[in-house]
């Protein structure tokens, strides 16, 4: 089709225009920028990554702690840079995953659309967790399994209240939460810093030592999960206004804000460890854990009601975000129908939501009641989530070039940036899957594999048995014959 | 009005906004679904500054990606930059449609067209004419024909900026939250009431007529004297009647 424009000095005319888009039924063109940023910073959830990455980089890293976060924040704005040439030219709804349609075609979509949900999904479980456990701490309880199951299953009703009740409600409500925790994250390393401290402790030698390329690498594959969740914004295609503009801007934006934060907060802890001993280092969280040991009793409360919020943040985010990829592939008729439907008052994916979200409260209750140890499952929940991300993230960043060269408007940086952050993309991918077997968490990989599995054989089947039904795969909010110039194109009769 | 091309273009660059007025000019010259290629050669800038003034001006809304992403077409938004021109013209099918109506019913009987978020009064009754029809093409959060439009948008902030609900008579909606509720109703029942929000003593009904494909295309606004809805909204069955006979005429 392309070949023969060259020949045509017409353009060929453009079909008719339907008078309805493909994705109606979400609340048209109501969030503005900020609330189109909270969508993807609380997904990303800063705060959170801000008192509980830098110390674990530093235990791999050391000395080179700084230069792996910048790294890793580098390849991140890469790969938000390549999403910001999808979401200039289309308003999705399935965020990556149909991106990544347009570019590499269906089964290339469900592949990273899968993943894209195993993302969303395990960190919405994980960040559940977590906020049940900084909860009970600011309340006083011991994170037993049973306490942590049951403020969980709070929590977990109190976000999908949040979701199904409107998108601006909880977009409101994540840029509240993670106001408040980012502004306490800094006021207590402040704090913290300006509390004289000793000498060089035993953490001095980890936090100081020299790292082989290895372990660098490794400090960025960490940093880099660091940051999973800040494309989440791409999911609001419809809702947001102006989104060809809004959109890339908050894709762009959020790891770009949140890797400042990073690199200071692990600037400033790189400080705060050097004088502390090492059993403060490896604790989950060396920054309350310092404030304790300093007598500082309250910081590590405000401390915990920081990390709270912005794990609930993230509940409310990686929800919104499911669900709509979710409605996506109901629309398409990937998956059932019913799937598609929106709430005639709310105009949320309540349906999808109403699937998902009793999974992702109940799947952590269950294994908590269980007996499992809360800092267990909220770190391989964490994991599986950053492997599923990562899949997406690879495939829309290969995707791009593809769909630039499709529609003629591929240029070298693009088509360079496309497999440079394909390809680093990938490493990441390849590095965590190894780190993780390796160090004794294979079954975190088995579990990973295990959910994507059905993602894969669906696309299979659907492949071999049904393609007609990946032929809508891609959908989004499209130019409809009230998008353009009256006159100017045939509009598709109403049928 | 509405939020115009600024942010990433200052007035310190003329250069980029030549540069974005001629590809505006190129895609309304090769019409619709013209290709990025295409427009960067027509107008002989670099691809990739092409590219990105494309990708500026369809996120502004003046330009419009088709879905098959390598087509542009002119948006929605170029018709309000034509928006002080004499009345249009209306066919004399859809003036007989009217004056029908008008023999009809007692109260005043106008047409509206619309183009795009703009809308025009192209035939006003001669018996009951209109106090102003510059008033009802502006303000259009105050007016049944206003109103109707508005619903139709995605969101009509972008046509009607929230600091701007002007309040015109004490019944006027000012408020966008009760705006956004009236609206909702409007599209729920597809026709739009009013009483006294524009001018006092003066009530309002508007029925949407629609070409055959959906798409909005004019109003008939039936005027009567009051402030009661109810006293027009009762009036508005043989209007909807004469709406459906125009759809195709005016569509």
């Amino acid at each position: 089709m392309g070949r023969g424009s060259r020949a045509a000095s017409r353009p060929t005319p453009a079909g008719p225009l339907p008078v309805s888009s493909p994705v109606t039924g979400l609340r048209p063109r109501r969030l503005s920028f900020p609330e189109v940023l909270a969508q993807s910073v609380s997904a990303l959830a800063p705060s959170a990554a801000m008192v509980t990455v830098p110390s674990i980089v530093l235990v791999t890293s050391g000395a080179a702690t700084l230069p792996a976060l910048a790294a890793a924040t580098a390849l991140v704005l890469l790969v938000g840079w390549c999403l910001t040439q999808f979401g200039r030219r289309m308003a999705a709804v399935g965020g990556t995953y149909s991106y990544t349609a347009k570019g590499l075609g269906p089964v290339g979509a469900l592949v990273g659309g899968w993943g894209l949900l195993v993302g969303y999904a395990a960190v919405a479980t994980a960040a559940l967790v977590g906020a049940a456990v900084y909860l009970s701490g600011v309340l006083g309880l011991r994170p037993s399994p049973l306490v942590v199951a049951g403020l969980g299953a709070l929590l977990g009703a109190a976000a999908a209240f949040c979701t199904v009740r409107g998108i601006q409600l909880s977009a409101r409500v994540a840029l509240a939460l993670e106001v408040v925790s980012i502004g306490v994250v800094l006021a207590v390393l402040g704090v913290l810093l300006l509390v004289p401290r000793g000498g060089p402790g035993g953490a001095g030698a980890v936090v100081d030592g020299g790292a082989a390329w290895g372990a660098v690498a490794v400090g960025v594959v960490l940093g880099v999960t660091a940051f999973m969740g800040f494309e989440s914004a791409a999911t609001l295609g419809v809702e947001a206004r102006r989104p060809l503009v809004a959109v890339p801007r908050a894709v762009l934006w959020t790891p770009a804000v949140a890797g400042v934060l990073l690199v200071a907060a692990a600037a400033a802890q790189v400080v705060l460890l050097r004088a502390a001993p090492l059993d403060v280092l490896t604790s989950p969280v060396p920054v309350a854990e310092l404030a304790d040991r300093q007598g500082l009793g309250l910081l590590r409360r405000v401390l915990d009601v920081g990390i709270a919020a912005s794990f609930l943040a993230c509940v409310t985010g990686s929800a919104n975000a499911l669900g709509r990829v979710l409605f996506c592939m109901g629309r398409e008729g990937v998956l059932p129908s019913a799937l598609g439907r929106t709430h005639p008052r709310f105009q949320t994916p309540h349906v999808a939501l109403a699937v998902v979200l009793p999974a992702v409260v109940g799947v952590p209750v269950v294994a908590l009641a269980a007996g499992g140890a809360p800092r267990t499952v909220l770190t391989a929940a964490l994991t599986v989530s950053a492997l599923g991300y990562v899949v997406a993230y690879v495939l829309a960043c290969l995707a791009m070039p593809v769909l630039l060269h499709r529609i003629g408007e591929l240029t070298a940086l693009p088509a360079v940036g496309g497999l440079v952050a394909g390809v680093g993309g990938l490493l990441v991918l390849l590095g965590a899957l190894a780190g993780a077997a390796w160090s004794g968490r294979g079954v975190v990989v088995a579990v990973f594999l295990a959910a994507m599995a059905p993602g894969l054989a669906w696309a299979a089947w659907l492949r071999r048995r049904a393609p007609d039904r990946l032929a809508a795969v891609g959908v989004y909010d499209q130019a409809t014959a009230s998008s353009v110039l009256p006159g100017s194109l045939p509009t598709r009769p109403r049928r | 009005m509405s939020p115009v091309v600024d942010r990433g273009l200052t007035g310190r660059q003329p250069k980029a906004v030549q540069s974005a007025l001629a590809i505006l000019e190129a895609v309304a010259r090769a019409g619709a679904g013209v290709t990025a290629k295409e427009v960067a050669e027509d107008v002989g800038l670099p691809p990739a500054t092409a590219y990105r003034l494309l990708n500026l001006l369809v996120g502004e809304e003046y330009l419009v990606r088709l879905p098959d992403l390598h087509g542009f077409a002119l948006g929605r938004k170029v018709a309000g930059l034509s928006r002080g021109t004499g009345p249009p013209p209306v066919c004399t099918a859809a003036r007989e449609v009217l004056a029908d109506l008008r023999r009809r019913v007692r109260f005043g009987v106008h047409l509206v067209l619309y183009s795009g978020p703009v809308l025009r009064c192209a035939d006003v009754d001669p018996d009951h004419p209109l106090r102003s029809p510059e008033a009802v093409e502006r303000h259009l959060h105050a007016t049944a024909v206003g109103k109707l439009l508005l619903a139709e948008q995605p969101d009509w902030r972008e046509v009607v900026h929230p600091h701007r609900l002007h309040a015109l008579t004490a019944r006027t909606v000012t408020r966008p939250a009760e705006l956004d509720a009236e609206l909702r109703r409007v599209a729920e029942r597809d026709v739009a009431l009013q009483a006294g929000q524009l001018h006092e003593g003066v009530s309002c009904a508007a029925v949407p007529v629609r070409a055959p494909s959906g798409v909005l295309v004019a109003a008939i606004a039936v005027t009567a004297p009051g402030e009661d809805e109810s006293v027009v909204g009762a009036r508005t069955a043989d209007a909807v009647d004469s709406a459906r006979r125009l759809g195709p005429l005016l569509g």
